[in-house]
């Protein structure tokens, strides 16, 4: 099952690989983005001698680990699993020998890698251009590893979520611009969490969405203590949990519009 | 034991019932009404082992549906499917390991890779052991001659050459029932003889079970023992192939070709027990039962009219006797 969930990732950086455009144009975007943000802070900073509570460096570095982690945390295969249900390619899917969720979690592996090359692409051009503060220690490096990978079960629950919309609606471009949008500003890719109200800081506490991006970053900047760190990866993996089971349910709900009224 | 036992099975569809304008869009959108349509209606039958089964029927006859029920896809409305023991739509992924399918054009081929790529992760999520993955492959590369279509990617290959390698796919993994959706669409005549070798070979060889829906008879013809006949949701045959033929239509069709003609055939033999179908001045085209009457009974009736110069006797296809059925003038007795 591992095998078979390994081999459909290596196929999926295989077709992301068949034109090697696909990996300059994805870096080039990550790069030109990251530079309209770090500019702007430049400009803030310069005019009032404070980048958010943040030294500049640390404001540089935020934003080149977010175009990092940016790929990884929003890219995945919910469109591909829409197009399949509109297009009948699901009965294919639902005739292989793993489950529906296990040959999409091979996809996102693939995904996943193609995801990490590019953001690593990124942060080496952008480490060229700027100044990147190094992880506070060895410890903390490794703490913010995990907390990515612990991510992903996240990540891959709401593509799964957003793609079982495809069932109801011949199109999930709408929700997919959602779900780009809410993690775009609760997880700190916009701006560093802490610059938001104090009402959306306490709700942003209690959701998923702040660990993807501001505590790894934070966890990398040594800005956050041990002891935070513990709690927050068993609100993670509870979160992992919980959205896994909603994914779960949604799709074995939502996939008998296949097969008790044929499609 | 059978190794696919259906018993009075049901599929009724759920049909929204839209009215036209405005008004009637709102009052779908409120209060949607349904209509139900039974798509397959108390079907039974059992299938052996190793058995080459054609599933014929016109279009929206309840083939497809069938199909889908077998494989799990759809839940039946009522009755029951149990195939190899299995429950295909309780365990499908379960019974998914045990069966192969080709549902027309959909594909399980990766369109970006060379298909041999896909055939690997085949083999990986089927678990197939290397030797007899590599002995498969061998064997299906050169009965389909796939060798120089291994390395290419999907999107580079013609719809026959697809084809050839879907169906490879298919059986790779050595399952011991294959449903063949539809498998010859539109392919040209050479690949069509291919696959259906093909087919045979193997369900010789690994005793393969193989239900074939198709539309081109010929298919039927060279590759099933068996037909099952459905129409408008129920079977109306069962049996053997050439039992089928005897039944529907032990009919011969001759041609004449003739001159001097003195009177109209078609009127003077209005009588006979057969029937004729076409008259011109120089020709004639004939059909009687072949219980009833041989050729000879029917040059005797005819050469009274006509000389007759040149004859050639055709038996009817199954494709005319379906036409036939089709059109309703057949009613088995």
């Amino acid at each position: 099952m591992l095998k078979s969930m390994l081999k459909i990732g290596k196929m999926r950086w295989q077709e992301y690989n068949i034109y090697p455009s696909n990996f300059y144009l994805f870096t080039l975007n990550r790069i030109v983005e990251v530079v309209v943000y770090i500019f702007v802070w430049q400009a803030i900073y310069n005019q009032t001698g404070n980048a958010g509570g943040l030294s500049i460096e640390q404001m540089v570095t935020y934003y080149i680990l977010v175009a990092t982690l940016r790929p990884i945390i929003l890219w995945g295969c919910n469109e591909d699993m829409a197009y399949s249900i509109r297009n009948g390619q699901i009965h294919k899917e639902l005739l292989n020998p793993i489950s529906y969720f296990q040959y999409y979690f091979g996809m996102e592996i693939g995904e996943f890698a193609f995801a990490t090359v590019v953001g690593l692409a990124t942060f080496v051009c952008c480490a060229i251009f700027w100044k990147v503060m190094i992880p506070a220690s060895i410890l903390h490096f490794l703490l913010f590893i995990f907390i990515i990978l612990l991510s992903v079960p996240i990540t891959f629950s709401l593509q799964m979520i957003v793609g079982t919309v495809g069932f109801y609606s011949n199109s999930i471009w709408g929700m997919q611009i959602l779900r780009t949008a809410i993690i775009s500003i609760f997880s700190g890719i916009i701006a560093p969490i802490t610059l938001f109200p104090q009402w959306f800081q306490t709700l942003n506490n209690f959701l998923p969405f702040k660990e993807l991006i501001y505590t790894p970053i934070n966890i990398y900047l040594g800005q956050i203590s041990l002891n935070e760190i513990g709690i927050i990866i068993i609100k993670q993996i509870i979160w992992g949990i919980l959205l896994y089971m909603l994914a779960k349910f949604f799709f074995n709900h939502a996939v008998k519009k296949v097969t008790i009224n044929g499609g | 034991m059978a190794i696919i036992e259906v018993k009075n099975l049901v599929k009724t569809y759920k049909i929204s019932e839209k009215q036209n304008g405005i008004l009637g869009y709102i009052k779908h959108l409120l209060h949607p009404k349904y209509r139900e349509q039974t798509a397959v209606n108390n079907v039974s039958f059992n299938i052996e082992e190793g058995e080459l089964v054609g599933y014929i029927g016109e279009n929206g006859a309840g083939k497809s549906t069938t199909i889908k029920m077998l494989t799990g896809l759809l839940t039946p409305t009522s009755g029951s499917v149990v195939v190899n023991g299995l429950v295909p739509n309780e365990k499908r992924i379960q019974n998914n390991k045990q069966i192969g399918a080709v549902f027309g054009q959909k594909t399980q081929l990766w369109w970006d890779l060379p298909v041999i790529e896909s055939f690997r992760l085949i083999k990986k999520m089927y678990d197939i052991p290397e030797g007899e993955y590599r002995k498969n492959l061998k064997k299906f590369t050169e009965i389909l001659q796939l060798e120089e279509l291994l390395d290419k990617q999907v999107k580079n290959l013609s719809l026959g050459q697809k084809m050839r390698c879907e169906i490879a796919a298919t059986f790779l993994h050595n399952p011991k029932i294959v449903y063949l959706d539809e498998p010859t669409i539109g392919l040209d005549i050479l690949v069509k003889d291919n696959i259906r070798k093909f087919i045979k070979d193997i369900n010789k060889e690994k005793k393969t079970t193989v239900i074939l829906t198709t539309h081109d008879l010929k298919d039927i013809e060279e590759v099933c023992d068996r037909i099952i006949l459905i129409d408008k949701g129920s079977i109306i045959y069962d049996g053997e192939k050439e039992k089928f033929k005897d039944i529907y239509g032990n009919k011969i069709i001759a041609e004449f070709v003739v001159k001097n003609k003195t009177k109209s055939v078609t009127l003077e033999t209005q009588e006979e027990d057969f029937e004729v179908i076409e008259e011109t001045e120089n020709s004639l085209k004939i059909r009687f039962n072949h219980d009833k009457l041989t050729v000879i009974n029917i040059v005797d009736s005819i050469s009274k009219y006509c000389e007759i110069l040149d004859m050639h006797v055709q038996e009817q296809g199954l494709e005319e006797i379906l036409k036939e059925i089709y059109r309703g003038e057949i009613i088995r007795d």
